[in-house]
């Protein structure tokens, strides 16, 4: 007995040395790797979202640590992300040496060339190459980043589906179900049609003006000073009634229905007069809100339901701090037509956005090196699972077992879980290469919609006229 | 002769600089006008295409429709901002107590950038979480929601200009009224003229070149308003100005040489429109010299 308590102290002693053995080579190696470099400062732009906000107040401090380079991290908003980055590459300017590649802008970047092949370039600085960063080990995400041969050009730093989320507390509160059943006929439940969502959010408009609180029956991401508004219906709303790819058609380069298109055609009129059907059931703000604004009205518990994207739903059930519906919170599937799963599974369609980035590194970075260091740290698996918890989003394969991410899968009604197994069914936006200009000339089309100037059928003709001769002006289009 | 060449010698760095920084810029914008230009295009080079451009803007109904908006927009902005600058300027030449107190609360606004001011009238108004909406249905059952109603966002915007420059105004207006000598206005007085009289026959006389200098400038802002309105309603419906409008299509569509030709007819319209009020506020005519 003593010889065996012996053999086991022994071998935790080596176990526990060769631990410290591996963590101090590791320090040693980022150390000696980045001597070169000590002292550079590189710059980086993002969207300010949770993930981001996790890569400057500690992923940046970390390596800064290990190795003296200093990390410049620039969160700011959405539409400023792009100008400045875009302006940068464009400019050959060099001002950012990292900049935040949303997955639906990649093929306007690649079609411009803007971004370093990551593949390439580390293959040549192979004196640069981390043992614990390894391509393969990213999840299949990372494949909207990769050219025809397979090379990189983004390190994915963030990857989530816009998922159903709902009030546990109201859902499964005795009263309101028994309320519910009376005034709809059958049970309460987190919806499942389209016609069960609308009568969920208007019971609970219903019932929060009833009980003076301020609950409203569902989210509406329909700001109309702000392309978000366009995004839900075109990667939420439309593809879960089965409108794909926006409506356009890339080989006749067209969104009208004559032509090829769906913009105009029955199912898109119809997810848009749903979409905006809903907005009497939205709380008062939805009209000014972009994805922002939709999550922090869920968080107040201001809405029992709705479309809210994934990278937020970690900070929504868990922080008490900023949420008042921690441990309330539940996840589902988006809602869809009949159909559109069974569609998604043969993999002709899909149900919502797989929304997400990668940093790439631009072509006019002064500090490639120092760079692809600092896309290495952040890629490497033993910084994933806190990142993953944080912020929602899940890059590698191996996150999902983790047991810190199982114990969060729990608090966050198996969203991590959804994100692994149901993930497949949502896809990325669209391959185009005009990706922005033409979300900004439906943009008004929708707008207008929502404010009621137009009706859905109006907005999309008018829209689709529209897109086809933008595309037919940037020499995509018949 | 010396004299002449030592001017020339000490006005050539602002000369230099004048020409870099403002006048090439201008006559690069005004190439790229004539130019169909966009970076993500399928021919992303330029393309010259003669007068397209602007004979595209004069169909373009977005861009009719944010002329029109800006124009209601300066029109009641800045003559609110000069008819309460007048008045706050009148009582800021007499005395009243806690006088200096107000002067600085009351010229604070001129000092916060306009990013700022929008981003605080934009927590002041934002349907569900702002004070504003609250209190008005609270107390008047008025719903107030800039994301839903055009109108609102539109007189959100003009309150909002209102009450970040009229403070310049009313500083200018006090420099101007301070500058006028006493004496006109009492031979005014004594010759029998009342209160309205004395302000129209001479007060405003005197205040004409200040009035016109505050005008130009607060037109010039005005129709290049863009960072305050665009962080309180993101140019949505109601605010989509012209300034607003040419952000959109330069930098998300990076229509460069579409946006190039409205900056330019922009430019082209600020000048009339000033050129058509000095007319009117100077009373000069074609041939006339002062």
């Amino acid at each position: 007995m003593k010889k065996l308590f012996t053999l086991v102290l022994l071998l935790a002693f080596v176990l526990l040395a060769n631990m410290s053995l591996v963590t101090a080579d590791m320090h040693d190696w980022w150390a000696e790797a980045a001597a070169p470099y000590a002292g550079t400062t590189i710059r980086g732009v993002s969207e300010s979202t949770p993930p981001s906000n996790y890569v400057a107040d500690v992923l940046a401090a970390q390596f800064t640590e290990l190795t003296g380079i200093n990390v410049e991290f620039e969160t700011t908003s959405w539409d400023q992300m792009y100008s400045k980055a875009i302006n940068d590459m464009e400019a050959n300017t060099g001002i950012y040496d990292f900049v935040y590649i949303e997955q639906d802008i990649i093929y306007s970047y690649l079609a411009q060339d803007y971004l370093v092949n990551l593949t390439q370039f580390a293959a040549d600085n192979m004196d640069l190459a981390y043992a614990d960063y390894d391509e393969s080990a990213f999840t299949s995400f990372a494949d909207y980043f990769k050219n025809a041969d397979g090379d990189l050009f983004g390190v994915p730093m963030e990857a989530f589906v816009k998922v159903y989320l709902y009030r546990k507390d109201l859902f499964e509160n005795a009263d309101i179900q028994a309320a519910f059943e009376a005034e709809y006929g059958y049970p309460l439940a987190p919806a499942e049609t389209f016609e069960q969502y609308r009568d969920n959010a208007e019971f609970f408009t219903a019932y929060g003006e009833s009980m003076d609180m301020d609950l409203w029956g569902t989210t509406v991401q329909g700001s109309t000073g702000h392309p978000a508004s366009t995004y839900e219906f075109l990667e939420s709303i439309g593809p879960s009634f089965g409108l794909y790819n926006w409506g356009i058609n890339l080989e006749t380069g067209s969104a009208q229905s004559a032509n090829g298109g769906a913009l105009d055609g029955e199912t898109a009129i119809e997810a848009l007069s749903y979409w905006t059907g809903l907005l009497p059931f939205a709380p008062p703000e939805a009209t000014s809100s972009t994805w922002d604004e939709v999550a922090s009205s869920f968080a107040a518990g201001r809405a029992a339901q709705g479309w809210v994207y994934g990278e937020n739903a970690a900070w929504i059930a868990t922080d008490e701090s900023r949420s008042a519906v921690t441990g309330n919170v539940g996840v589902r599937l988006p809602v869809t037509a009949p159909g559109v799963i069974e569609a998604a599974e043969m993999g002709e369609g899909y149900i919502g956005y797989y929304d997400g980035g990668a940093f790439g590194v631009p072509h006019s970075s002064r500090n490639k090196e120092a760079t692809l260091l600092w896309l290495q740290f952040i890629g490497q698996s033993s910084v994933q699972a806190e990142w993953a918890a944080a912020g929602a989003r899940i890059t590698h394969t191996a996150t999902f077992d983790d047991p810190l991410i199982a114990e969060q899968d729990t608090k966050v009604d198996g969203y991590y879980t959804l994100l692994e197994e149901q993930g497949p069914l949502f896809a990325g936006a669209p391959p185009f290469p005009f990706h922005a200009q033409v979300r900004e000339i439906i943009d008004p089309f929708v707008q207008r919609a929502i404010l009621g100037e137009l009706t859905a059928e109006e907005a999309l003709s008018q829209a689709a006229a529209a897109v086809d001769e933008e595309l037919s002006r940037l020499g995509y289009g018949m | 002769m010396r004299d002449s060449r030592t001017g020339w010698l000490l006005l050539s760095p602002t000369l230099i600089i004048l020409l870099v920084f403002g006048f090439a810029p201008f006559l690069y914008v005004l190439f790229v006008g004539f130019n169909q230009w966009n970076i993500f295009s399928a021919d992303d080079g330029l393309v010259f295409n003669g007068l397209d451009n602007f004979r595209r803007l004069v169909f373009d109904d977005d861009f009719l429709h944010s002329v029109g908006l800006t124009m209601r927009f300066a029109i009641f902005a800045i003559g609110s901002q000069i008819v309460l600058g007048f008045v706050l300027a009148q009582m800021l030449t007499r005395n009243f107590p806690g006088k200096s107190l107000f002067r600085v609360i009351h010229t604070l606004p001129l000092m916060v950038a306009p990013i700022a001011v929008g981003a605080i009238w934009r927590l002041l108004v934002i349907p569900g979480f702002g004070p504003a909406p609250f209190f008005l249905d609270r107390w008047f059952d008025l719903t107030y929601q800039i994301g839903t109603y055009p109108d609102q966002a539109l007189w959100t915007s003009v309150i909002m200009d209102v009450w970040h420059w009229t403070p310049f105004v009313t500083l200018t207006m006090l420099a101007g009224l301070t500058a006028i000598p006493k004496e006109p206005v009492e031979q005014a007085k004594v010759d029998g003229a009342n209160r309205f009289q004395v302000f129209w026959y001479v007060t405003l006389p005197f205040l004409r070149p200040v009035l016109l200098t505050t005008v130009f400038i607060r037109i010039m802002d005005a129709i290049r308003t863009v960072d305050e309105v665009w962080m309180l309603a993101g140019g949505g419906p109601g605010t989509r100005f012209t300034g607003i409008y040419i952000w959109r299509v330069v930098f998300p569509r990076t229509d460069y040489g579409y946006g190039s030709s409205i900056s330019i007819i922009t430019l082209y319209l600020t000048i009339v429109l000033c050129w058509l009020l000095f007319i009117a506020i100077s009373g000069r005519r074609k041939g006339e010299v002062e």
